[in-house]
């Protein structure tokens, strides 16, 4: 029973420790992937002047609503997930 | 032909089972694995649809995703992208999950549910729309979508007509009307994309008058609204476009003070706040509906998203823009739309007819006189058994009426956020201790939140201000009312601080039973209005099973159950088994 109750612990606590790290060895990629491939689209996107989200107000234009004319589109659309 | 819908990897995953056009079964998955607002794939969901239908997943002719992954995954990179290098918390956090499953859509379809067949992904306002006009009872109408956010849109207009929908303008990420009330209830302490409808429930105890509500004008600030009701924030007030938080310091400073700590007081400054965010609502969706107006002159409306769901305002609709007719259906935020992502695959991209109006929100499992027989003996639970549906009905409406809190558990379970009596916890409007009797033996929840009533179809209109003809929506409990002045005494543990109750209406048709409790407890009480409340407690979702409803019972201060035709009582039955308010949530 001791033995038993032992190796669930040791099972449990080396889920565990794969579990942590996995969370820091993926910190650890992502954080790169972010700084070099986010990061390197990012200046550019400054440098071209690009705005990707439209975070201001602006008293001069008449409506924020865009056209979107979404209706049915062709069945093989609708197999995308894009 | 059959079509199974799905919804899910955001909140409130939930599946539905479209036979020939017909709405077999719907439910959400929080049901089945007890945990609130379920987003993980809903397997039990639709394991149960299976079921009901008495199908196998190689039956299903079609699988109908509720959005565009891709779109939404795009909309994703271009906030890191914008937002560098602000953003990479919630990059490290969020990309995972994508990786792992919100980009492998039709793998975990095929793998889940051994589905070799069609998979295919409908635009999420789309979606929306479908879900809400494609099962109405209008051949054509003007269609308003509004939530938090779907790929890239937040709000759309659009118009139906037959088996057609065209989404004509949107309003698109970051700015979002349902975003704005999700970061408002955050300001305030409550938990985002759970808590909104107590924001709305707190409203009336502000200054709802918008020249005397100082925050009115402050929020203003933060929103530029057009007179076509279109509307953008200035986002250094918000910070959710970049972070897992909502509001940002300057918004905190606008509104004069930090982010309310859960469960610390709630003070006139947070009601007031509360009262702007629903004035500045009401101000836009009502401008966007007239503007929607002027650009279908349709005389039906209907309206889907999670902002579809603030009843304080939906019961205003008719009254406040030029439309004649509404309608909505009860899971109108993201759960409802596997219904519309099925049904705009079979009406639309399939084309067949429309053959099917959604009339009864009881779509969800059942259980028999004999699964809750065999469940009660075997758990050795002491039961009395009611000899017929008369005796049960007196019986219960006597309960109810000498002030016993009694669950009721009967038949199907609605679809939707709301117990609809079905699932409901039923008790005495007329005794103005049962708001707090309740609150102290069973739903452990902010005393500031009113109890809703249910009353008769045949009724309403004697003692509630409701639209004429009254709108099916008040079927599912989407609008508030007036109650009339006459009767705010009467019936006081389900009028609230602005003499407003949120009403569920139910036609005989619909429940017959609970129809006949309620009539029966007018004979008795004088006034055939119930109090009808969710059956869980704060945190769980409602019951599903006969155990979890039990289980319920015995865990907070419901007095009695009825459960099909049998009746238990708590005191008879061992009281150690659960602890309702040590697990109580918000």
């Amino acid at each position: 029973m001791a033995l038993k109750i032992f190796y669930i612990g040791l099972k449990d606590g080396f889920k565990e420790f794969g579990e942590s790290v996995n969370k820091v060895v993926n910190a650890f990629l992502l954080s790169v992937t972010y700084l070099f491939g986010v990061g390197a689209v990012s200046l550019i996107a400054r440098l071209q002047k690009r705005k990707l989200l439209d975070l201001k107000t602006s008293k001069s234009k008449e409506t924020y609503y865009q056209g979107l004319m979404l209706s049915k589109k062709s069945k093989k659309e609708y197999y995308r997930q894009f | 032909m059959n079509i199974l819908g799905i919804s899910c990897f955001y909140h409130d995953a939930a599946a539905c089972l479209v036979r020939d056009g017909n709405l077999i079964a719907a439910a959400e998955e929080e049901r089945f694995t007890r945990k609130k607002h379920d987003s993980s794939f809903p397997i039990n969901a639709v394991k149960y649809c299976l079921k009901e239908a008495n199908l196998s997943i190689n039956d299903i002719d079609y699988i109908c995703f509720y959005e565009k992954p891709f779109l939404k995954f795009e909309r994703l990179l271009y906030q890191h992208i914008q937002m560098f290098p602000y953003s990479l918390p919630t990059f490290i956090k969020s990309l995972p999950a994508w990786i792992n499953e919100k980009l492998r859509v039709p793998k975990i379809i095929r793998k889940k549910l051994k589905y070799r067949g069609n998979v295919i992904f409908v635009d999420h306002h789309m979606a929306h729309a479908a879900s809400s006009f494609l099962v109405s009872p209008f051949e054509e109408a003007a269609i308003l979508t509004v939530d938090g956010v779907g790929e890239w849109t937040t709000t759309a207009l659009g118009v139906g007509k037959g088996n057609d929908i065209v989404l004509l303008k949107d309003i698109r990420f970051p700015h979002s009307l349902g975003l704005l009330y999700s970061a408002i209830t955050a300001y305030l302490g409550f938990s985002v994309n759970n808590s909104e409808y107590k924001v709305m429930g707190l409203s009336p105890y502000g200054d709802m008058n918008p020249k005397t509500n100082k925050y009115y004008a402050k929020l203003k600030e933060a929103i530029d609204v057009k007179e076509d009701g279109s509307y953008q924030f200035d986002m250094s007030y918000f910070v959710y476009h970049y972070k897992a938080s909502m509001p940002s310091k300057r918004l905190c400073r606008l509104l004069d003070g930090p982010i309310r700590k859960a469960e610390a007081e709630l003070t006139q400054r947070h009601k007031d706040i509360a009262a702007a965010l629903q004035l500045v609502l009401e101000e836009v969706m009502t401008k966007m509906l007239n503007h929607l107006y002027s650009l279908t002159k349709m005389d039906n409306v209907v309206l889907a998203g999670g902002v579809a769901l603030n009843s304080v305002y939906n019961g205003k609709i008719l009254r406040n823009t030029s439309f004649k007719n509404i309608w909505i259906q009860p899971n109108a935020t993201d759960g409802g739309t596997s219904i519309g992502a099925a049904y705009y695959c079979y009406n639309t991209i399939l084309g067949n007819e429309r053959n099917f109006v959604f009339n009864s929100p009881y779509l969800g499992p059942s259980y028999s006189d004999q699964e809750i027989k065999f469940y009660l003996e075997q758990n050795k639970i002491k039961y009395t058994a009611f000899k017929n549906d008369t005796e049960l009905i007196k019986t219960t409406a006597k309960l109810i009426y000498d002030n016993h809190v009694v669950g009721w558990f009967q038949d199907r379970m609605e679809w939707g956020p709301r117990a609809l009596g079905a699932r409901s916890i039923l008790s005495n409007p007329c005794n103005r201790e049962m708001q707090e009797i309740l609150n102290q033996k069973v739903k452990h929840r902010e005393k500031f939140r009113p109890f809703a009533p249910v009353v008769c179809e045949d009724d309403a209109l004697e003692y509630f201000e409701c639209d004429k003809p009254i709108p099916e929506p008040t079927d599912y409990m989407l609008m508030v009312y007036p109650v009339k002045k006459q009767f705010r005494a009467k019936i006081p543990a389900v009028t609230h601080v602005d003499g407003s109750g949120r009403l569920q209406t139910i036609r005989k048709k619909q429940n017959p039973m609970y129809y006949s409790l309620i009539k029966e407890f007018g004979k008795l009480s004088g006034m055939p209005i119930l109090i009808n409340t969710s059956f869980n407690i704060r945190g769980e979702p409602i019951v599903c099973t006969p155990h979890d409803a039990y289980k319920c019972m015995m865990g907070t201060g419901i007095d009695y159950l009825v459960m099909g035709k049998y009746l238990m009582r708590r005191e008879d039955n061992p009281q150690h088994m659960w602890d309702s308010e040590k697990i109580a949530k918000d």
